[in-house]
Order: C-alpha cells, then structure tokens, then sequence
C-alpha cells in the first residue's frame, strides 16, 4: 500500500480538492501542527473502493467544521442554516472526491463506492490503517485516513 | 441558449457544477437530475443540448444513462464529471461516446478547456 500510494500523495490529493472544491487556493489546509484536540461532536464521512487494492477513504472532523464546509461548498452566508441532508451530502461529496482521486493513483482497475455519513466509522472487516493525515482547515482539525484491506503485497503494511 | 442537463447524486455538487459553468462563462438554461434513471426520463421528455453527469449514482449510473441514451436513439451531447479520471474510465467514456471526461476537483479553466472545442 504505501508503494501504491504514498502518505504524500493522500496529502496532496486532499490539498487540491480543497483548494479547487473549497477555498479556491492552495495553502488553506496544512499539515497540523502540535497536540491533537479530541474531537467530541466527530462527523465521519467514508468512501470504500473496491478491486486488487480495497480500502477506505475517511474524512474526520468536529460538526461545526463540517457546517462551515457545506456553507462554503453550497456559497451560503456564514449564519445560514444548513439542513442535515445539505451537510451530509457535503461531506460526503468531498469524501467522495478524495475517494476518486485515490483511485485514480492505483496500478489496477477497480470500482468506488458511493459516499456514507455517519456519527462514528464502522469497522471494515481485515483492515489496517495505512495513512493517517490530521490536517489544519483554517486552523480547524480535520483528520484524513486511508485503510486498506487488500494490499497488493502484504509486506506493504506499515 | 444552451439547454444543459445537469445530472448527479449530490445536490451539494450540482450547484458547484452549475456556479462552475457560470464562472467559465457559460449562461445557459440548466435542468438537474439526481441520478441516470431521472435524467433519462428528463431527456425523453425534453431533450437539453448537451448532459453533463457524474459517473457513480444509485439507481442509474452515468455509463448506463449514456448507453441507455445511445441505444434509444439519443446522440445527445454527453460529458462526465466525476471524481474518477483514470486511463480505462475515460476509454469506457469514449467508447460509450462520451466527448469528454472532467475529473473532480474542477475548475472553470478546466470547463472551458473540455467545453470550448466541443462547442465551436
């Protein structure tokens, strides 16, 4: 798996579709730097892939993060309401995006579920976390993983 | 004006699809569909000059809307934006005869770039 896609490449992706899907720019989302704060009101978003290499796209962040990113993603006013559908949807969406790209880095074909949204991550059956990115949106915590459930070469797990 | 279908699961990302068009500079009149099977219907009913639509959707996914418009007769102008962009689905797009394949993230130089040849 990290021969397939490398910890930088997970990191890259998630940078460009902020930049081009959220902020317009490069530089918003960064690596996050010191202590990590729990995350108490945690909303999860997840895309599995499926083929050679199977895995998990996971996108991690507090409620009201994920709010202010369906306000940017839908163009609403900072105090506009946001109705569960709209921030699950919007979630989900950029779980999605991230999901594709990651695909599109492995050496095989393979199929991409569609998006899920929940409180908590349930299990996948045999997986192992490949990449965990815990990255700074506008100084909010947002936590990227990856998990893979068939590597292509087992000795890849970390 | 141009009549476009603009087709996807996530109405977050329709309206990113539709203020990308607008931003690339195309005022056209736009229709939504949330999945394959409502666009079908949409272009049965009414055909747009051109459907724009996500790849993976319950119900209908974009290959089979495309396929499903081919093989009932439609030669609607037909592009995909979806988050996935590589090698052998941009060959499955184009065999189906998809004109372009756009891959999420987009931007709207991205747009014009795939958009423009196909209108000129």
């Amino acid at each position: 798996m990290t021969a397939t896609v490398e910890r930088d490449q997970v990191q890259a992706i998630a940078q460009e579709v902020f930049a081009a899907m959220i902020d317009g720019d490069l530089g918003l989302l960064l690596p996050w730097d010191g202590d990590l704060p729990t995350i108490d009101d945690a909303l999860v978003a997840w895309v599995d892939l499926h083929g050679d290499w199977s895995g998990r796209a996971v996108l991690v962040t507090a409620n009201d993060t994920a709010l202010d990113l369906a306000r940017v993603l839908l163009d609403l006013d900072p105090r506009d309401d946001v109705s569960r559908d709209d921030l699950v949807d919007a979630l989900g969406e950029i779980a999605n995006v991230v999901g594709g790209n990651l695909k599109s880095l492995l050496p095989t074909p393979g199929t991409l579920g569609l998006p899920h949204v929940g409180d908590e991550l349930p299990p996948l059956d045999g997986a192992v976390r490949a990449h965990h990115l815990p990255l700074s949106w506008r100084g909010r915590l947002l936590v990227v993983d990856v998990w893979v459930t068939t590597p292509l070469n087992p000795k890849e797990i970390p | 004006m141009i009549r476009v279908l603009v087709t996807d699961d996530s109405r977050v990302m329709r309206q990113i699809v539709i203020r990308t068009l607008r931003q690339a500079g195309y005022d056209w009149d736009v229709r939504e569909a949330a999945d394959g099977a409502e666009a079908l219907a949409a272009v049965q009913a009414d055909e747009p000059d051109v459907v724009l639509s996500d790849w993976n959707m319950p119900n209908m996914t974009g290959i089979e809307l495309l396929r499903g418009l081919r093989a009932a007769g439609y030669q609607t102008p037909f592009g995909f934006v979806t988050s996935e962009g590589s090698p052998e689905m941009r060959q499955t797009a184009e065999d189906a005869g998809a004109l372009f394949l756009i891959a999420k993230p987009f931007t709207p130089e991205a747009f014009r770039e795939v958009i423009d040849p196909v209108l000129a």
